[in-house]
């Protein structure tokens, strides 16, 4: 008898099975034309994200060009060995932490702080026209916005200099060849062209919080500043962890062009960074496995900071981005 | 609120004063520069020009036009920005459609497979061996493809798609519509926010894209306009430091006869901004908008 039940059970579980596969059949069949849309992509993913992926193989390899990606010869760790022994790699990677650590700190609360002070312009039209202004460095290249960098900053005829000189009877300086002033001026340039543009999503952010809270604390007699700090930015808390987790998959990968802009040999001490060393000495010196290793210590160290600060956003209770 | 309070009252004024001038911060470079190339090449070096030309001259832009080759690398970012942008469109188009239907089996996997491109990448070295082994470097393909689609953009009109209601595009089906035509006829006439805001992101991304142009495109009469606005700022400043490092009259005489001065790279970075100043305004108020919908339902 309780066999009997058992294997009642089994079969139905089988024909369940069977009908389950049946059924999502149909469905795929269904959705053939959605499956058609998205071949083009896939085979675009594979050939322009997946394949180069599969490349970095040649970390691992002594890679020659006439030997292709899989036939170059194996060597192990040899790169990675050569590139941990070598001052030259700790400077890269000290360069491109302490100037991603800068960023965090400057240039991320940046957009935060200004969406708090729009948040409170009740003058419409004033808003709005310092709004669209304050978003019109974003769509300007790297190359005018150093180039208008280095015009402005120029010794001779820069007008911050004619500025010190006129004002303050100051010696002119020449700040982009000078360590300490071009760390300053490499971050005021990312928040110059980014601080106004962030401040979007911050906005939207605020305008999604219970304007019954601001209410409440009126009546409680709350000032400017405390409902500041215990309304909006704990409404808007989720979004900065958001954002936060997203900076820190860009953490290690700093932006090349704004870089390259900035960049000269006098200040390489400072300057010279991953992506900018990876684009010299491997595209243009032809160390294609070193710098390829390289590359890959990056991915991976940016990749496991996205994974750690999503799963410490979930701990923390927040919704992370996955 | 009726009254105001007197800390009310200085909080506003500082924080209509400190936005003032971050705004002014943001803005008087452009206009500093935009002076500078109208003004003749004595007053730039005596440092006269702020705000406003001195000495008024178009010869810095008749300099630029005489030259040259600031036009063909116009022409060469116009193509390479409206194809791209055609191209960059229907890619995004067709794979945040299908990603945006719940129902669709697999579909985890297909928004794995485009989310893992946003967190991990082969890096430059592989990237250009592949491409290299594609046949794709010295052509505009190379740029096209290698940013065709973007993961944020795909995402960001993937939730627009989602807020479609869904009873549009059933009653469509209803009537025997299939899923090309359901995103053709019913969704894309309804998601022209969205449409406008990527196509101004892709658009200006390819415009001022610098990076990949260096890397893959080495033939310079197919540079495009940013290659070669970069070339006439390093000449500038390599004539300017080796002037300046030259003491004296001799010096003066360089700084004279420079070939590009100030005001020309000036006039050049004026003419690579100006396209996108002109378009910027007309989409403005759709894309603020659109980056909302994006981002915060994602």
């Amino acid at each position: 008898m309780h066999d009997l039940v058992q294997s009642a059970v089994q079969s139905d579980t089988a024909s369940q099975r069977s009908q389950r596969a049946k059924r999502r059949w149909t469905e795929i069949v269904r959705d053939r034309q959605l499956y058609l849309m998205f071949l083009p992509i896939l085979v675009w993913l594979i050939m322009f994200r997946y394949v180069p992926m599969y490349g970095l193989q040649i970390a691992f390899r002594d890679f020659r060009f006439a030997d292709g990606i899989s036939g170059s010869e194996w060597v192990g760790f040899e790169h990675f060995i050569k590139m941990f022994g070598s001052p030259e790699f700790f400077l890269l990677v000290r360069n491109t932490l302490l100037l991603n650590v800068y960023q965090l700190v400057f240039q991320f609360p940046a957009p935060i702080i200004l969406a708090l002070m729009l948040n409170e312009v009740r003058n419409r039209g004033f808003k709005r026209i310092s709004q669209t202004l304050l978003y019109v460095p974003h769509f300007i290249s790297w190359v005018v916005l150093g180039g208008i960098i280095i015009a402005i900053l120029s010794p001779s005829t820069g007008i911050v200099n004619n500025l010190r000189v006129e004002l303050f009877a100051a010696e002119p300086v020449h700040y982009l060849i000078n360590n300490g002033w071009w760390v300053f001026w490499f971050i005021a340039s990312g928040i110059w062209k980014s601080a106004g543009w962030g401040t979007i999503i911050y906005l939207a952010a605020i305008s999604g919080i219970d304007p019954q809270l601001y209410e409440a604390a009126t009546i409680d007699g709350a000032g400017k500043f405390r409902k500041i700090f215990h309304i909006t930015l704990p409404g808007i808390s989720g979004t900065i962890a958001i954002l936060l987790i997203l900076n820190l998959g860009g953490f290690i990968e700093i932006g090349f062009e704004q870089i390259y802009m900035l960049q000269n040999p006098v200040v390489r001490e400072v300057a010279e960074v991953i992506p900018t060393y990876v684009y010299r000495a491997g595209l243009r010196g032809g160390l294609f496995s070193y710098t390829a290793g390289i590359g890959f210590f990056q991915s991976v160290v940016g990749l496991v900071l996205v994974w750690g600060a999503n799963r410490a956003v979930k701990a923390l209770g927040g919704s992370g981005l996955w | 609120m009726a009254q105001t309070s007197n800390g009310d009252r200085v909080f506003y004024g500082v924080n209509y004063s400190l936005l003032t001038i971050f705004t002014l911060l943001c803005i008087l470079p452009f206009v500093h520069i935009i002076a500078i190339s109208l003004s003749s090449y004595r007053a730039v070096v005596s440092g006269e020009v702020g705000l406003w030309p001195v000495d008024f001259t178009l010869t810095a832009y008749r300099n630029l036009i005489r030259e040259g080759t600031i036009f063909q690398a116009l022409r060469n970012t116009v193509w390479v920005t409206v194809v791209g942008v055609v191209l960059s469109m229907t890619a995004t188009t067709l794979a945040a459609y299908p990603l945006s239907k719940k129902r669709l089996n697999g579909r985890p996997i297909l928004l794995w497979l485009v989310i893992f491109t946003m967190l991990f990448n082969g890096g430059l070295i592989p990237t250009f061996i592949v491409m290299r082994t594609y046949g794709l470097i010295n052509r505009y393909w190379v740029l096209w493809l290698l940013g065709l689609a973007s993961g944020f953009n795909i995402f960001i009109m993937k939730t627009f798609f989602q807020e479609i209601p869904d009873s549009l595009e059933e009653s469509a089906w209803m009537d025997g519509a299939q899923d090309f035509t359901i995103l053709l006829r019913i969704v894309l006439p309804l998601s022209m926010p969205v449409i406008a805001t990527l196509t101004l992101f892709y658009a200006v991304g390819t415009w001022n894209s610098y990076m990949n142009v260096l890397i893959y495109i080495q033939d310079p009469s197919r540079y495009t306009l940013m290659l070669r606005l970069r070339q006439m700022v390093n000449q500038v400043n390599d004539a300017m430091l080796s002037a300046e490092s030259t003491e004296g009259t001799e010096g003066a005489q360089l700084l004279d006869n420079l070939i590009t001065p100030e005001s020309i790279r000036s006039a050049a970075i004026i003419v690579a901004t100006v396209p996108i100043l002109i378009i910027y305004p007309f989409l403005q108020r759709y894309f603020v908008k659109g980056v909302m919908l994006g981002s915060l339902k994602g």
